[in-house]
C-alpha cells in the first residue's frame, strides 16, 4: 500500500485529537498539558510538511521550522512559568489551580 | 589516479553505493582517531583506577538509583536555556546549504539573528542565570 | 528587498535588544531608566510608522497601508501609556525590574508585525512574539500565587489556541495550496468553489483568533488573568493587544477571506452577541473591580465585532473608531484603579471607592467620566463609538445585532453607574480614604479624559483616518 497525502493527514487530525483529549480530559499534572500542547504542535509540522511535499512548495517546509523554534520558547516559558506556580504552590495538580473564580 | 579509481569503483558497484563511499572514509577516520587516542592513553598516561573514577559519570548523581526521586530544580533552568538557543540552530542548516544562492543579504541575515541570540546570551550571562549558585 | 519599509519594527526591536543589554548593569536598578527609553522608543516608532510609505515588502510577508497605520499608532500608544501606568505601581510593589518594560516593548514589536502581516506565517509570528512575552509580564509578581496562577492559565489556553490557529492555517495552505493573502484572494475569488479543507481550516483560525481577542465563547480566560495578574499588566492587556488583536482578526477575515464571508459571518456574529451579553450579565454581581473590567472588556469587544460582522465600509470604520475610543477609556479607568490605594496598600474592591467623592472629588469626578463614557451616555467619547458601529449594523440589515447591543449596553450601564453611586453615596469605610494618586497617573487619567470629553467637539480628523483605514483594507 502506498502510503499517500491522506494517510499523513489521518495521522496528524489524530495527533491533534489526542493533544486536545490531553488537555482537556487531565486532572493530574500541568507538565501534561505542556505535551499536549507540543503533540498539537507535531500534528501542525507532520501537516505542513506533507502538504509542502504534496503540492512541491516548500513555503510549508519553511513554516514547520518557524513552529519548531517557536514551540521550543514557548515550552521553556510554560516550564518556567510552572517552576513559579511551584514555588508558591508546592503543588502542579491541576485541580489545585483554581483560587481564582469569581 | 584518483579519477581513474573512482570510474573504475563506478563501474564495479552501484552508483548509489559509490556516493556512500566518503562516510566510508569517515568513519576509518574516526576509528583510527579513537583508537590512536585510547591507545596513547593506555601506553602513555600512568594508570591509578579507583571505584570512584571507574563509575559512570552521570552529572553528580548516583548512576544507579530510583529513578522517581527529585532533583534540583537548577537542572529545569540549564534545561530551559538550553532548549532555546539549541533549536534556534535549526536555521543554521537550510542557510548553510543555500549560502551560495542567496547572496550577501542572505548572510547578513543570519549575522543579524545570530546576533539577537548574542544579545539574548549576553543578557543570561551578565543576569547570572549560567552560574550554578 | 524593500526592508527598509518594515523600518518602524526594525527600530523598535534593536531599542529592545539595545535597553535589554543596558539594563543589565548589575547593581543598580535601572527600572526608571529601561521604563523611559522604552516609552521614548515606541513614542519613536509612532514617528515612522506616520513617516512610513505604503505597499508590501520582505517577498510579500509585510504589508503597510492605512489601515496597518491607525492600528499601529493605536497600539504603541496603548503600550507607552501603559507603561507610565505601571511606573509607580511597581515600584510599591517591588516590580521594579527593568524587564518589565522590554518585555512590553517585545510584546508591542509582535502587535505591529501581526498588524502589518501580509502572509499566514507572519501572522503566526506576530501572535507568538505578542503572546509569549505576555505570559510572562502575566506571572510577572513572581512571589504571588495568583500572579503565577494567571500565567499559567494564559499560557495554558493561549498554547492552545495558537495550537488551534496554526493547525487551521496548515489545512488553509495544503489546500489553497498559499499562505500569502493576495495569493489566498485570488484563489478565492474564483468561482470553482472553495475545497471543504479550506473551510474548516477557517473555522480553527477563526477559533483561534477569537480566543486572542476574548470574545464568547473563548473568553474564559479573560476573568482569571485579569484578575490574577498585577494591576498595571491588567492595564496594558486590556489595551494594546486588544487593539492588536481585533485588527488582526478584521485584516484575516476581509483580506484573503474575504470572499469566504458567508462562511464567517454567522460565527463572527454569535460571537458579538454571545460578548455583548456575557459582558452585560456576567459583570453584574461582581465585588472585584478588575473582574469587572474583565467582564466590560468581554462586551467591549462584542461591539467592535459587530462592526466586523456588517462587512461593510461603516461598519469597518465603525471597528476603529471603536477601539481607538475603547482603549483610551480603558487606560484612563484603569489609571485610577492602579491608583487604589488604602494606607500604602493596594485594594481592588469596588467598596474600596466607597466616599471618594467626599475625599478626593477630582478623582471621583474622572472615574465617573469614564463610567458614563463606557455606558454610552452621550456626549462622551463611549457613546460615539457605540453610535457608528450601531448605525452600521442598522443600514446592513443587521437589527438583531443592533437590537441587542442597545439592550445589552443598558444593562451595562446599570454596573458602571453602580460604581459611580458607591463612590459618591456610599459612607467611606472607617479605615479612612484612598491615599492620594501620582503625577503620572493623575496625567493620564486627565489627557486621556479630557479625550473622552471633547471628542464630541471635533470628531472630524479622527473619523477621516479611520475611514481611510477600513477603505485600504476592504479596497
Amino acid at each position: 500500500m502506498a502510503v499517500g497525502l491522506s494517510h499523513y493527514l489521518a495521522v496528524s487530525a489524530i495527533l491533534l485529537v489526542l493533544g486536545l483529549v490531553g488537555i482537556f480530559l487531565n486532572r493530574k499534572n500541568v507538565i501534561v498539558i505542556l505535551m499536549s500542547v507540543e503533540l498539537i504542535l507535531l500534528a501542525v509540522n507532520l501537516n505542513l510538511v506533507a502538504f509542502s511535499a504534496h503540492l512541491n512548495d516548500l513555503a510549508g517546509q519553511v513554516f514547520a521550522m518557524f513552529v519548531l523554534t517557536v514551540a521550543a520558547a514557548e515550552a521553556s516559558i510554560g516550564l518556567a512559568i510552572i517552576v513559579i506556580y511551584f514555588r508558591n504552590r508546592g503543588s502542579i495538580e491541576v485541580e489545585d489551580i483554581s483560587t481564582l473564580r469569581g | 589516479m584518483g579519477q581513474r579509481l573512482n570510474r573504475d569503483w563506478m563501474t564495479m558497484t552501484e552508483p548509489m553505493l559509490a556516493e556512500y563511499f566518503p562516510i566510508l572514509v569517515f568513519l576509518g577516520i574516526a576509528g583510527a582517531i579513537a583508537l590512536a587516542m585510547v591507545g596513547g592513553s593506555l601506553l602513555l598516561a600512568r594508570q591509578k583506577p579507583y571505584p570512584e573514577k571507574l563509575s559512570a559519570y552521570e552529572c553528580g548523581f548516583e548512576p544507579f538509583d530510583d529513578t522517581r526521586r527529585r532533583f534540583d530544580v537548577r537542572f529545569y533552568l540549564v534545561a530551559i536555556l538550553f532548549i532555546i538557543f539549541d533549536l534556534e540552530v535549526a536555521f543554521l542548516f537550510p542557510w548553510a546549504v543555500a549560502l551560495g544562492q542567496i547572496g550577501w543579504f542572505g548572510f547578513l541575515s543570519m549575522m543579524g539573528f545570530l546576533t539577537v541570540l548574542t544579545f539574548g546570551f549576553v543578557y543570561e550571562w551578565r543576569k547570572g542565570a549560567l552560574d550554578w549558585e | 528587498m524593500n526592508w527598509t519599509l518594515a523600518l518602524p519594527e526594525i527600530a523598535l526591536a534593536c531599542a529592545g535588544l539595545v535597553i535589554l543589554l543596558v539594563g543589565v548593569i548589575p547593581g543598580r536598578n535601572t527600572f526608571f531608566g529601561c521604563t523611559m527609553a522604552v516609552i521614548g522608543a515606541l513614542l519613536l516608532a509612532a514617528v515612522l510608522v506616520l513617516g512610513q510609505p505604503e505597499g508590501t515588502a520582505l517577498g510579500g510577508l509585510y504589508v503597510a497601508d492605512a489601515f496597518s497605520g491607525f492600528m499601529k499608532i493605536l497600539a504603541l500608544l496603548g503600550a507607552a501609556l501603559g507603561l507610565v501606568l505601571a511606573l509607580d505601581f511597581n515600584r510599591r510593589e517591588s516590580l521594579d525590574r527593568f524587564e518589565f518594560p522590554v518585555l512590553a516593548l517585545f510584546a508591542t514589536t509582535g502587535m505591529m508585525v501581526m498588524v502589518s502581516a501580509n502572509d499566514l506565517m507572519a501572522v503566526y509570528m506576530g501572535l507568538e512574539l505578542l503572546s509569549l512575552p505576555l505570559y510572562v509580564i502575566a506571572a510577572f509578581d513572581r512571589d504571588n500565587g495568583r500572579s503565577a496562577e494567571a500565567g499559567l492559565k494564559y499560557f495554558v489556553l493561549g498554547a492552545l489556541a495558537s495550537g488551534l490557529l496554526l493547525y487551521g492555517v496548515s489545512l488553509v495552505y495544503g489546500f489553497a495550496g498559499t499562505t500569502n493573502f493576495d495569493r489566498l484572494a485570488d484563489v478565492f475569488s474564483g468561482n470553482g468553489g472553495v475545497p471543504a479543507g479550506v473551510v474548516v481550516g477557517l473555522v480553527f483560525v477563526v477559533a483561534g483568533l477569537i480566543f486572542k481577542v476574548s470574545a464568547v465563547p473563548f473568553h474564559m480566560w479573560t476573568p482569571d488573568v485579569y484578575e490574577g495578574a498585577p494591576t498595571p499588566v491588567t492595564a496594558f492587556f486590556a489595551a494594546a493587544p486588544k487593539v492588536a488583536a481585533v485588527a488582526l482578526l478584521a485584516r484575516v477575515l476581509l483580506g484573503p477571506f474575504g470572499d469566504l464571508a458567508a462562511q464567517w459571518q454567522q460565527v463572527i456574529i454569535l460571537a458579538s452577541l454571545g460578548s455583548m451579553l456575557l459582558g452585560a450579565f456576567a459583570a453584574v454581581g461582581q465585588r472585584n473591580i478588575k473582574r469587572l473590567m474583565a467582564y466590560s472588556s468581554i462586551g467591549h469587544v462584542g461591539y467592535a465585532l459587530m462592526g466586523l460582522a456588517v462587512v461593510s465600509d461603516e461598519g469597518l470604520r465603525g471597528l476603529a473608531i471603536y477601539m481607538l475610543i475603547y482603549m483610551l477609556m480603558n487606560i484612563g479607568t484603569f489609571a485610577i484603579l492602579v491608583g487604589m490605594r488604602r494606607r500604602g496598600r493596594a485594594v481592588e474592591r469596588i467598596e474600596d471607592l466607597a466616599g471618594l467623592g467626599g475625599t478626593d472629588l477630582g478623582r471621583a469626578l474622572w472615574m465617573t467620566v469614564f463610567m458614563f463614557s463606557m455606558a454610552g451616555i452621550p456626549p462622551l467619547a463611549g457613546f460615539f463609538g457605540k453610535l457608528y458601529v450601531f448605525l452600521a449594523a442598522v443600514q446592513g440589515g443587521f437589527w438583531t445585532l443592533a437590537v441587542v447591543g442597545v439592550l445589552t449596553s443598558v444593562v451595562s450601564a446599570y454596573y458602571y453607574l453602580r460604581i459611580v453611586k458607591v463612590m459618591f453615596f456610599d459612607e467611606a469605610p472607617a479605615e479612612g480614604g484612598l491615599d492620594a494618586t501620582t503625577p503620572g497617573l493623575a496625567a493620564v487619567t486627565a489627557t486621556t479624559g479630557i479625550f473622552n470629553l471633547v471628542f464630541c467637539l471635533y470628531p472630524a480628523p479622527l473619523l477621516l483616518a479611520a475611514g481611510l483605514a477600513a477603505a485600504a483594507l476592504l479596497g
